[in-house]
């Protein structure tokens, strides 16, 4: 089994050649495509506005800082009960809603980032020698397609090197 | 932006005054270590000898310190506003001023942080504000604004914090792509392997709204927070219901103030007009008018509610700030807040460097004067004329506060040499991405 890589210097032909593949059978989990910026080309094509997985970190999150901030203000006022006048409530909701509030702000955020590390992968200093391009961080684009052989393997060089690459390596 | 931009240009562009500190940086680092010295020995004297070297005078026991807390919580929010809400406007502007900004929300409210310290005195006894378990089971009291504010505060930071660092991750990877060395090893590990793939693209996109969509309330809330360490006291001149969209405009207003007066130096120093210009300057000012405007009309209500009350109490705390023997905080106050921006609704003058850095000063001296004026008279004259007093800062106070700035713009001037000021993938969206079909119809 071979590595492709394929560096491109216009978006359009980066495009092309992620459609390309796609024609062949490959998907989004057989390439890697690197850009200096977000396109919302090239994650249209390869996820077809499938959601990132990232909210749900952030959903439990939120409900976990909500519930322990209020936890929190709750447990501890029962458990040191002050002699409060005029029939105010121990557990005040409104007075409690600020720290409650907080708390959910913060561990959404939390678990936002532990939702974004574990996605991406990161840290990602294992990342195959042909992902890292100086290139694909200033002006460049990248394809790395990875595990074809054969005629796949033919296939696939053409297609990225028809749609206009300045550069396809076998790795 | 006057040339035409590509991405190759934007990477080298930002990159271009990193690392490399010329004679007018130095000295400005020198200035900056002279402020921070000049607050250190205050700070050190106040530790040795007790509060009582600042000029706390009973009743007044918040001063200086809780002023220019408040000052810079304030600061911060234009950071965030900036970065987070007008994201999620998709405002096009923001882009260019957003990284510095940003950086300056932190740096802000790292400032802020310290002032609860050093207004307890014993700030070897500070980390008393965060509940802790304890073995007597002692908690805070969750009720009070100020154990709000150590939540709201820290979760600011926090997150302030990681949507910083969080925005920093792809522009890390292109410093680290542009070095070698030991300085390549550093920015390596602060990039975490960032490679620009269409996976970690996607996830850090979705993530990246969220940040923004969690920090918008924050700009909201924990000025609001801020404000009710005020508003919930029955003390005349505090207690009100208009503080907290009042100290939201206020802050957002001073902190727009404070992006004018980092970033005109920044952008002219470092040769970043084609990322940070007149456009930018102009927008910040408009938002200056507006919050400026609010904050006017809130100086104008709360005299009016503090009238039309007919509680004696509070109207007199009111005369007498204007009359009495704070008059010149309140002329200062009104001067640069209400009536020194002003000229800015003429656009030759918005979008003159002059105009724009001088106004942006005057708002920056008159906020703090805001919550001076709103702090110091209001527990200097409280309801027993016996208590009356006059609260005097010392040069302790005046040195940590100078201090304070030392403290702020050591860090600013440290990220501007270090890490990217603009953001460079968010710029590079801003700008047409090569396309072959448009090169071929070029040609």
């Amino acid at each position: 089994m071979s590595t492709l890589k394929a560096v491109y210097a216009h978006l359009d032909s980066l495009v092309d050649a992620i459609a390309g593949l796609k024609r062949q059978g490959l998907k989004a989990g057989d390439m890697a495509v690197m850009a200096p910026l977000p396109r919302h080309e090239i994650e249209e094509l390869l996820y077809e506005g499938e959601p990132s997985p990232v909210r749900w970190f952030t959903m439990c999150g939120a409900i976990f800082g909500g519930a322990s901030g209020f936890t929190l203000c709750a447990l501890t006022q029962v458990n040191w009960p002050m002699i409060i006048p005029a029939g105010k409530p121990l557990v005040s909701i409104p007075c409690f809603i600020i720290i409650t509030f907080e708390c959910t702000v913060l561990w959404a955020s939390f678990l936002t980032l532990a939702g974004l590390i574990v996605n991406c992968r990161l840290p990602g200093f294992s990342l195959p020698k042909q992902v890292q391009d100086p290139r694909f961080s200033n002006d460049h684009f990248g394809i790395v397609v990875d595990g074809l052989e054969g005629e796949r393997l033919s296939k696939a060089r053409t297609v990225l090197a028809e749609a206009g690459a300045v550069e396809v390596t076998d790795g | 932006m006057g040339r035409q931009l590509t991405y190759g240009v934007v990477t080298k562009d930002v990159l271009r005054p990193l690392f490399k500190p010329s004679t007018f940086y130095m000295a400005g680092i020198g200035v900056v270590l002279l402020m921070l010295a000049i607050g250190g020995y205050c700070w050190y004297q106040q530790l040795t000898w007790g509060l009582g070297v600042a000029g706390y005078t009973p009743p007044v026991f918040w001063g200086v310190y809780i002023t220019t807390f408040v000052f810079w919580i304030g600061i911060g929010h234009a950071g965030t506003l900036i970065s987070a809400i007008l994201f999620l406007f998709r405002s096009r502007w923001r882009t260019g001023v957003y990284r510095a900004a940003e950086a300056m929300t932190v740096f802000a409210v790292m400032t802020a942080a310290l002032f609860p310290a050093i207004h307890v005195g014993r700030a070897w006894n500070a980390y008393w504000l965060f509940p802790y378990p304890n073995q007597r089971m002692l908690w805070q009291n969750f009720k009070s604004p100020l154990m709000w504010d150590v939540f709201a505060v820290s979760t600011y930071f926090t997150v302030s914090t990681i949507f910083f660092y969080v925005g920093l991750i792809p522009d890390l990877a292109a410093v680290r792509d542009k070095t070698k060395g030991m300085i390549h090893t550093l920015y390596r590990a602060l990039a975490i392997g960032w490679h620009g793939t269409d996976r970690q693209w996607r996830h850090y996109m979705a993530a990246y709204g969220f940040f923004a969509a969690f920090a918008t309330p924050l700009v909201l809330s924990v000025h609001s927070v801020v404000s009710w360490d005020f508003a919930m006291a029955d003390t005349a001149g505090w207690h009100s219901t208009l503080f907290p969209p009042y100290f939201v405009a206020g802050a957002i207003f001073s902190g727009c103030a404070m992006v004018i007066t980092l970033l005109l130096p920044l952008s002219i120093f470092f040769k970043l007009e084609d990322y940070i210009g007149v456009w930018h300057f102009e927008h910040l000012a408009k938002m200056c008018l507006l919050t400026g405007s609010i904050l006017t009309y809130a100086y104008a209500t709360e005299h009016f509610i503090a009238w039309y009350s007919d509680n004696p109490y509070e109207w007199d705390i009111f005369v007498y700030r204007a009359t009495g023997d704070y008059w010149w905080v309140f002329a200062t106050m009104v001067f640069c807040n209400c009536l020194a921006p002003l000229v800015w609704w003429k656009k030759s003058i918005r979008q003159n460097y002059f105009w724009l850095f001088t106004i942006s000063i005057f708002v920056n001296i008159g906020m703090w004067f805001e919550r001076y004026n709103i702090i110091a008279s209001a527990l200097a004259h409280q309801f027993d004329p016996n208590a009356w007093t006059y609260y005097r800062p010392t040069y302790i106070e005046m040195g940590i506060l100078i201090g304070s700035f030392g403290w702020f713009l050591i860090w600013f001037l440290l990220f501007v040499k270090v890490m990217p000021s603009v953001a460079i993938a968010e710029v590079k969206e801003q700008v047409r991405p090569p396309l072959r079909d448009l090169e071929a119809a070029a040609k």
